[in-house]
């Protein structure tokens, strides 16, 4: 009991400091998961706490709510835009960096290779976070979000897959090409297909059911479950989260009514706050420094290592990708976010913390995990901005600032004319006050409106994004008219599905014609 | 009674090329139609259902803006017809021409400076040529 309750104070402290870290990175506008470590650190220096930050810890606890949370809002429809680059980024590109860095770190530190390869496949996994909520925060073109964030999701699931079979190896001393490859294929398929049939599963339970409470219990079962079962069965949880994850926010919760979308997306918002919170608080907290310290020539190795691993896969393959002439190339400025956003976090740590007791070199490799993870945290995640606007991609065009800027007013305007006729209804303006302001209003509006048809005339993209996005709108609403229609049972089963696919597809389409206008490659005909 | 098409994106930017359609009509007592050709050929390869939807989403928001350069006409006193085709620019407009037996095509040309649309500057008036003298038609490129 007393056991219990130093825990509980523990876990409140830890969630206070999160919180005010959080408040104060916010305004000196730092990466709040920097500022965690940082401040982790700070704490470990001048007291430190005995807290022992175990990999089942981040594995079962951690990471299903903050893979499950990313899955869950990432759009598959821009997903399957960006897909083929993201899978060769995840898989072949895993399967590269784990050679890279292993042998570079072979020859650098003087480590056997089978030993270096598993730092290899343990550092693989990205863990963009920092960058994740920068890119919210800034706006940065959702594609490029979703490429990132995308990659990360599906590196996780292979780079443990990789790191199981290259510690088997180091221990053993064996490796057999074959057996290598059907295990990863039976991990990772195994860990998909948990993921499909229960995200499915529940996917159908959100939609039907369309309750608030017994939606986001089920999300939270879903996230938990089925990691636990894919672990049992010895394949993929991660890879089974990634999964669930995508099909509970695209097929279940789009669904249904606000209320539920409302109360799932703040639920996920605030576990996936809390979990990131603690534990970047929490590796901050066990970092030992004087070991870092004292590995620290192969720590500078490991770096060296992992930046240029990175560097020759997403440039190398960025290149592959073009070439093949797929519509999911990466431009070239996407690369290099790619490249420095590839920042390291809990997956690396958790993975070097589960080395066991008798691998050789263990110390070394965790100290260059620590390494790795505490200079992309502290050099990339800080830095990642300016290069963001170095690039140009997050500094909007004038003329979009002006139509927002117009559009803002406009409904603003529109809101408050609203309101002035209802007063006037109600008796509360007389008729000569009520006339001045609305003729005000009228006039304030047409002029805003001459603006607006301005601005159309010398930016057309404007004018068809605005256009796309109406028929966006709209079809989202006929969506929701098919799910009335099906709850009042007008709709079979069968033709609701029907309809729907055919409102995904459009959705799908607007959003290629979108990409399209956006890169200024104008479809439409004529002058 | 002579047929006058116009070729256009829609929209504010091609305001000044209806309008001088508008009036050309006028003018000539002729029948103007405002011609729209979705081309989706910029998606690339994917599925034959998406390119379908992309295609029909394409010539939805065609006709859309086909739409209010009618009303603009009508406002004017002229009762324009709209046409949506689908399929490669150039081809598609000339084949239109040819069917109809068009006497004059009004086409914008895209001012210098601004984004790269479907024709650049000297592919409008490569284009013009070619309609011309293919066709034997007037070609009138509004700048």
């Amino acid at each position: 009991m007393e056991n219990l309750l130093v825990n509980e104070t523990l876990l409140v402290v830890l969630i206070l400091v999160a919180t005010l870290v959080s408040v104060v990175a916010r305004r000196i506008r730092l990466p709040y998961t920097v500022a965690l470590v940082l401040v982790g650190l700070v704490i470990t220096v001048w007291r430190p706490l005995d807290i022992e930050l175990t990999p089942e810890l981040i594995l079962s606890l951690f990471v299903p709510p903050l893979i499950f949370e990313a899955a869950f809002h990432v759009d598959l429809r821009l997903l399957r835009s960006t897909l083929p680059s993201i899978l060769m980024l995840a898989v072949p590109g895993v399967l590269l960096t784990t050679f890279f860095v292993g042998a570079i770190v072979a020859l650098g530190t003087g480590l056997p290779f089978a030993t270096a390869i598993v730092f290899g496949a343990l550092i693989a996994a990205t863990d963009p976070v920092a960058v994740v909520a920068l890119f919210r925060e800034l706006g940065v073109p959702r594609r490029l979000a979703v490429a990132v964030e995308g990659e990360s999701l599906f590196n996780d699931g292979t780079a443990i897959v990789i790191f199981r079979i290259a510690l088997v190896t180091a221990v053993s001393g064996v490796f057999d090409p074959v057996d290598g490859l059907f295990d990863f294929l039976q991990v990772a398929l195994g860990g998909m297909a948990v993921g499909l049939a229960l995200g499915w599963v529940t996917a159908q339970l959100i939609t039907r059911l369309d309750d608030r409470l017994i939606s986001a219990t089920l999300t939270t079962l879903l996230a938990y479950g089925s990691y636990l079962v894919a672990e049992q069965m010895h394949v993929s949880g991660v890879l089974a989260v990634v999964v669930a994850g995508l099909l509970a926010g695209n097929l279940g919760v789009t669904s249904t009514s606000p209320v539920t979308k409302s109360m799932i997306f703040n639920l996920w918002e605030y576990l996936a706050f809390i979990a990131n919170s603690l534990v970047f608080l929490l590796i901050g907290l066990d970092i030992d420094l004087p070991q870092l310290w004292s590995n620290l020539g192969s720590i500078a190795v490991a770096v060296v290592a992992v930046l240029l691993s990175r560097a020759a896969v997403v440039y190398g393959l960025s290149w592959l990708i073009s070439l093949s002439g797929s519509r999911a190339r990466v431009p070239p400025s996407w690369r290099h976010v790619l490249f420095w956003g590839g920042l390291r976090g809990a997956i690396s740590l958790a993975l070097a913390l589960s080395l066991p007791a008798n691998l050789p070199h263990r110390e070394i490799l965790q100290a260059m995990s620590f390494g790795v993870v505490l200079f992309t945290l502290l050099g990339q995640g800080t830095t990642i901005k300016l290069l963001l606007k170095r690039l140009g991609l997050i500094e909007r065009p004038e003329h979009v600032l002006e139509r927002e800027r117009h559009l803002g007013r406009l409904l603003a305007i529109q809101g408050g004319l609203r309101r002035l006729e209802r007063l006037h209804r109600d008796g509360v303006l007389i008729d000569e006050i009520w006339e001045g302001l609305r003729d005000d209003y009228a006039h304030t509006r047409n002029t805003l409106g001459g603006e607006i048809h301005r601005l159309f005339a010398e930016h057309a993209e404007l004018e068809r994004e605005l256009l796309l996005q109406a028929r966006r709108e709209a079809l989202q609403a006929e969506h929701g008219a098919l799910i009335d229609a099906l709850r009042q049972g007008l709709l079979s089963e069968k033709i609701f599905s029907e309809l729907r696919a055919d409102i995904e597809r459009r959705l799908e389409a607007l959003a290629l014609i979108q990409a399209s206008v956006q890169s200024r490659r104008q479809p439409p005909a004529g002058g | 009674m002579s047929s006058i098409i116009c070729a256009t994106r829609g929209g504010e930017a091609c305001r000044r090329t209806q309008e001088k359609a508008v009036a050309l009509a006028k003018e000539q007592g002729a029948e103007l139609t405002f011609l729209y050709v979705a081309d989706s050929s910029f998606v690339g390869p994917v599925d034959k259902s998406l390119a379908d939807a992309v295609t029909d989403e394409m010539a939805r928001l065609g006709r859309a803006l086909l739409r209010v350069a009618q009303l603009r006409a009508r406002d004017q006193g002229l009762a324009a017809q709209t046409v949506v085709l689908q399929g490669p620019v150039q081809q598609s407009i000339k084949d239109h021409l040819r069917q109809v037996e068009a006497s004059t095509l009004v086409i914008g040309a895209p001012r210098t400076g601004t984004p790269p649309q479907t024709f650049t500057p000297p592919e409008i008036q490569r284009f013009a040529q070619a309609m011309r003298q293919d066709l034997d038609i007037e070609v009138l490129v509004v700048t």
